[in-house]
């Protein structure tokens, strides 16, 4: 069995197994497995996460200067000729640390659900709906990050945002969960239209959809009928694939329905947030990073997207209450400094810390969920605190993952936030301070948050009785801490950074090409010590002081937000109410659309209703007319044949 | 050809011939426990001849005995209605009282024998026999599939209106006979080939013929206006044979029109080429209109099967295109939307046979949301193949129209029937379009309509005591339904095949003797036909009038 055919079988066994697994939860899972159900499902991720073990492996072992592997694995459609649509995966290192990252966090995520969707160890309504939606998402997931061409990766998009819309309408009879997942799909709908449009205006300009002629020609700066690929097109593609990435990836201005996803079960928003979701926008930006570096205009409006979304979001979150809010705009904001990187030609930072970010931000939610579980589904801060004490394991893993979000020293988050600003700063110094500013906004709230939640004297809300979280939920929480540590260390220079050297393979032909040729990265090489590490401690500090100032603030001196509060009143509430971006939109957009809608339901209710009556008349008149020959009489029957027969020959001979 | 390569190469049919008279007798034989035996052996007798066909595989065009041809058309025709044909047997396998099933099933395996026929007969008295041994067992398994009136009557009028439908196809091939002196449908003669079609088209009693011929194989497939018999004879037969009656005469019926238009290799006198036409927009828009007032399901889907034999017409018109394949290749789009036909089709009245109670059958549209919600199996497998029958994603149906639509479409520029194909095209689009209402109702009354009559709810809670179709129909219905997911999901699987298949109109396409027309003298065309392309020639000629000819 030769390379590609073996993984090929990889491909398959990492998608056919969360599929196979949400099928049979789905089939079997009501009447027969119930309570049980969580095994399929687990079975399932279990084995796409082997398989993305192996996918590893097998990429790590390609030969020196071969970069991915095209696995074919059957031919869908044919598209004219002996040209055929393909069925295909992909393989480098790209696709090989998505799988891992997807697979592993959602692995823990699924175990983590077992005992979270039960009360009193008893599963809760919807059990078995909710893990084979789980193991759905993960399979799209995957073929989302395994397709090798456009229309795969568009179907994994399209497939992740059913999820996502099934999930986070969990609990549909809540109207308020309703309407987020509504929200949520009706915005990706915006950016998967943009998406749409590029993947034809490829298809149109390319003639194919498969990743490696597509990124071949672009690379050679030409087009299907051998003309040149203009700046100019090339910005129009990447923006519209922009747009998509800014539904996916929660970026300005679509980020507005990550906020609200978190209606749903907290797992989803841990799995949403870490692992099946938002990374794919980064992953298309990085994967189609030879069209975009085609086009200056596109990188710049890509970093700068990436940098303003990190910064506001961050100001939101520090007056946010609600603990899952909080993180939702942490995940915005991280994730503008991922788009940040890609931005400025970092594109393996950027996977970087989508990968550290995975770990920590999992824990975080997941730990968020134990306190949520504890306090029978209280989530604000303003009705609990000190609760360090009635959840110790909950806490040490929330204060790893809190720390590793602020990027304090030694900590993953710190590593490779710190790679994405150290570009940032070399390439557009403005956006990089905005990067500095956030970092520090980053570890105030997240401190913030925890000192609200775990320190103080103990309060809980009325007629709760708190408890830790059984193992099912302790055991994920333990190892994605020992991940939020640990994961930064792949990424050290001083180290021998095996991730990133890794992954820049893929990037070397795009985005590191398209640095060099701007003369960008030399000189960071040949900084000095003060080059090399000044950033790297003055980030640290950044974040201890951050920390620290969120400590004196909140646990030392607790007068100062109130006052904080009532002297900056007008500033408090736009944060608070998100800088009225809900409302704005409301207004802007929703507000005239339904009026628009409404002009519309009275002219189709007159005249396209009277239209179409005449029309489906005409039909209709000719069913009845024609049902009136329908006689069920044996000779109005033969008459008609003959009459038939009659008629053909009557015109032939004419 | 020796004798014992003929009997080999014949074996499918020798098998079901013999299986068929052993099912006979063993109908006559006691009834108590063979009622009980009759359908696995039946089941066994059409694997066995399906076995016998994939040994035999598909192999190089031979004539084993005189009449008969074997090509690339018959191995397709063989193995897919043999496959089909297993499944029909699941479908009926507890229809009948066991007294009769003797009968019942050996009527089912001479319907399918004579489909095997049709795909091999090389003479025209051939495949009249051939046709009438598909069409001559259903009326009496009509007749047999339940007691009820409805079911007598429904059987003595196809029988009526089949014998006329016989008279005018015998008709036809005599003019045809008349006019050319020959029965033969293809031939190789000193070196050309001959075909009595070809040969008689130079008239017009020639042409009258071809259209008569036409004509009476319409009313195998249900084309306008020889579709009038269908919803009354769905109506009234029980639903596993209405299933069936679906797959096998159509199925029949297209088959010989792609064997007479092959050895036409397509080239169609143009006026007939018009009625053609003509019959394909009437059938598609006739059947659709009648089917939106249905609110019988088995009417429903008796209409919409006249629509779906109008898309096939449409890619008959289309013929064999610049490129193999299903989706520019009007053949092969043939062979595939018919087989997803024949599935999609039985899987639905499979799914009715299976919500039956034991006092009747789920008939009307306002039965099935009690008998969705008592059988929530029967009802997912009959969404999806009503699904698919309507021609969306991700069933095979769609893949059918897409390959339909596309074969009409790939009909060269050059060609003056390319708008007139584009034209039919749209118009088939626009027909789906209106199918998908009446299709979207069987789903809306599944899932969406909450049962009203209480009468009906309490019949959907009753305990079924009587005959409860099984497990077979179980196996069929799923059957069914997956393959319409998998096909979307793989179509080469069975596009592969059908391009193999259609590799026979080609060849005849490419063969020696002249694939233009003879005609008028003033267009010795040789020069202008050279310079063309051969699939642009083969359109070009279609311009000229033959019959024009005739008259000079």
């Amino acid at each position: 069995m030769n390379n590609s055919e073996s993984l090929k079988y990889l491909g398959l066994l990492i998608l056919l197994g969360p599929l196979l697994g949400a099928i049979l939860a789905g089939a079997l899972g009501p009447r027969v497995l119930r309570g049980a159900t969580h095994w399929v499902s687990i079975l399932g991720v279990a084995t796409a996460f082997v398989g993305a073990i192996l996918v590893f492996g097998a990429v790590r072992g390609f030969a020196p200067g071969v970069t991915g592997a095209i696995a074919p694995v059957y031919d869908w459609l044919p598209t004219g000729g002996s040209s055929y649509f393909r069925f295909e995966f992909l393989f480098d290192p790209l696709t090989a640390i998505m799988l891992l990252t997807v697979t592993g966090v959602s692995l823990l995520v699924v175990i983590y659900s077992r005992d979270y969707m039960r009360e009193h160890d008893h599963p809760e309504q919807g059990y078995e709906r909710f893990f084979a939606f789980l193991a759905l998402f993960v399979a799209s997931m995957c073929l989302l990050v395994l397709g090798g061409n456009f229309v795969m990766l568009y179907a994994g998009w399209e497939l992740v945002g059913l999820c996502s819309y099934l999930l986070i309408g969990f609990y549909y009879s809540k109207p308020s969960a309703a309407a987020a997942a509504k929200k949520a799909f009706l915005v990706n709908r915006i950016g998967d239209f943009g998406f749409g449009l590029a993947i034809l205006l490829i298809y149109l300009f390319f003639g194919t959809v498969d990743y490696s002629k597509v990124f071949e020609m672009a690379r050679h700066g030409v087009i299907a009928n051998g003309a040149p690929f203009t700046p100019e097109l090339a910005t129009t593609i990447s923006l519209l694939l922009l747009c998509g990435a800014c539904g996916k990836s929660a970026q300005i201005p679509l980020y507005v329905w990550l906020p609200d996803a978190m209606e749903g079960p907290t797992p989803v928003s841990a799995l949403i947030h870490a692992a099946t979701m938002v990374t794919a926008g980064i992953y298309m930006i990085a994967r189609c990073g030879v069209i975009f570096v085609a086009s200056p205009t596109a990188m710049t409006v890509v970093a700068i997207i990436g940098a303003a979304t990190a910064l506001f979001a961050a100001t939101i979150a520090l007056v946010q209450t609600d603990v899952k809010r909080i993180l939702a705009y942490s995940t915005i904001s991280q994730l503008g400094f991922m788009v940040l990187g890609l931005g400025v030609y970092a594109a393996d930072s950027a996977i970087f810390h989508l990968f550290t970010h995975a770990f920590f931000k999992a824990l975080l939610f997941l730990g968020a969920g134990s306190v949520m579980h504890a306090m029978s589904g209280v989530i604000d801060v303003r009705h609990f605190s000190g609760l360090r004490k009635v959840l110790p394991v909950t806490y040490a893993t929330f204060l790893i993952g809190a720390l590793a979000l602020a990027g304090f020293p030694m900590l993953s988050g710190f590593f490779s936030k710190d790679v994405i600003l150290h570009h940032a700063l070399h390439v557009r110094p403005f956006l990089g301070f905005l990067g500095i500013v956030t970092a520090a906004f980053t570890a105030f709230y997240t401190f913030r948050m925890v000192f609200l939640t775990f320190h103080g004297p103990l309060k809980l809300p009325e007629g709760v009785h708190a408890h830790e979280s059984g193992k099912w939920m302790l055991v994920p929480l333990v190892v994605l801490s020992v991940g939020a540590i640990g994961a930064g260390y792949l990424g050290v220079e001083a180290l021998g950074s095996p991730l990133t050297r890794f992954i820049s393979p893929v990037f070397e032909s795009t985005f590191g090409a398209a640095a060099k040729h701007m003369e960008l990265g030399e000189a960071a090489e040949h900084a000095g010590f003060w080059g090399e590490y000044g950033l790297m401690i003055a980030s640290g500090a950044i974040a201890i002081a951050g920390i620290l100032s969120a400590y004196v603030v909140y646990v030392r001196q607790p007068w100062i937000p109130g006052l904080v509060r009532a002297s900056a009143m007008g500033l408090h509430r736009t944060l608070w109410n998100k800088y009225y971006v809900d409302e704005a939109y409301n207004d802007a957009i929703v507000e005239p659309l339904r009026q628009t809608g409404s002009v519309c339901v009275a002219l189709d209710d007159y005249l396209i209703d009277g239209l179409l009556w005449f029309v489906t008349a005409i039909p209709r008149a000719l069913g009845f007319l024609l049902r009136t020959m329908q006689t069920g009489l044996l000779h109005t029957y033969a008459v008609t044949m003959v009459a038939g027969v009659a008629l053909i020959v009557l015109w032939i001979t004419w | 050809m020796s004798f014992v390569n003929s009997i080999s190469a014949l074996s499918p049919e020798l098998i079901l011939l013999i299986g068929a008279c052993a099912l006979l007798l063993l109908g006559i034989v006691d009834t108590g426990r063979v009622g009980r035996i009759c359908s696995p052996a039946a089941l066994f007798i059409l694997l066995a001849a399906l076995i016998a066909t994939l040994a035999i595989g598909d192999s190089k065009a031979i004539e084993p005995a005189p009449g008969l041809r074997l090509d690339s058309l018959t191995y397709f025709v063989r193995w897919i209605t043999l496959s089909v044909g297993a499944i029909i047997v699941l479908v009926n396998w507890s229809q009948p009282a066991a007294v009769e099933r003797g009968e019942y099933m050996f009527l089912v395996v001479c319907s399918i024998l004579g489909v095997l026929l049709t795909a091999e007969a090389n003479d025209l008295v051939v495949l009249f026999l051939a046709v009438e041994l598909v069409s001559v067992p259903t009326y009496v398994l009509i007749a047999l599939s339940r007691v009820e009136p409805k079911a007598s009557e429904s059987a003595v009028k196809y029988f009526f209106l089949g014998a006329l439908a016989a008279a005018i196809l015998a008709y036809g091939i005599a003019l045809t006979y008349g006019a050319s002196g020959d029965t033969a449908i293809y031939r190789v003669a000193g070196g050309a080939t001959v075909s009595a079609l070809k040969g008689a088209l130079g008239g017009t009693l020639g042409v009258i013929g071809l259209l008569l011929i036409f004509a009476g194989l319409s009313f195998k497939i249900a084309a306008v206006p020889f579709h009038a018999y269908a919803a009354d004879v769905y109506e009234g037969a029980a639903a596993p044979i209405t299933g069936m009656l679906g797959f096998i005469p159509k199925f029949a019926g297209f088959v010989a029109l792609i064997k007479i238009f092959a050895a036409l290799q397509w080239n169609i006198p143009h006026s007939t080429w018009w009625v053609i036409w003509c019959v394909a927009v009437a059938t598609m828009t006739i059947g659709n209109v009648l089917a939106l007032m249905q609110k019988s399901i088995k009417r429903l889907l008796a209409y919409s099967s006249i629509t779906h034999t109008g898309y096939m017409l449409v890619a008959l018109l289309a013929g064999p295109g610049p490129e193999s394949g299903p989706l520019r290749d009007g053949v092969a789009a043939i062979l595939f939307y018919i087989s997803v036909y024949g599935l999609m089709n039985l899987g639905a009245f499979a799914a009715l046979t299976w919500m039956r109670t034991e006092d009747r059958e789920t008939e009307e549209l306002a039965e099935l949301p009690a008998a969705a919600r008592s059988h929530p199996a029967a009802a997912l497998a009959l969404a999806v193949c009503v699904f698919s029958l309507s021609g969306l994603p991700p069933t095979a149906g769609f893949l059918a129209k897409f390959y339909v639509i596309g074969s009409a479409f790939s009909v060269p520029r050059e060609s003056p029937m390319h708008g007139a194909m584009i034209a039919l095209a749209i118009i088939a689009v626009i027909n789906s379009a209106i199918g998908a209402a009446y299709y979207l109702r069987i789903i809306a009354a599944t899932y969406l309509t909450k049962p009203v009559d209480t009468a009906t709810e309490k019949r959907a809670k009753a305990p079924t005591q009587l005959q409860i179709p099984g497990g077979a129909v179980a196996i069929s219905l799923g059957v069914c339904a997956l393959t319409m997911l998998i096909l979307f999901a793989v179509p080469d699987m069975l596009a592969h095949q059908t391009h193999l298949a259609a590799r026979f109109s080609r060849s005849a396409l490419t063969s020696p003797t002249g694939r233009m027309t003879k005609e008028d003298d003033k267009v010795k065309s040789d020069s202008s036909a050279s310079s063309l392309k051969p699939e642009a020639a083969r359109y070009l000629s279609a311009t000229h009038d033959s019959h024009s000819a005739a008259q000079p």
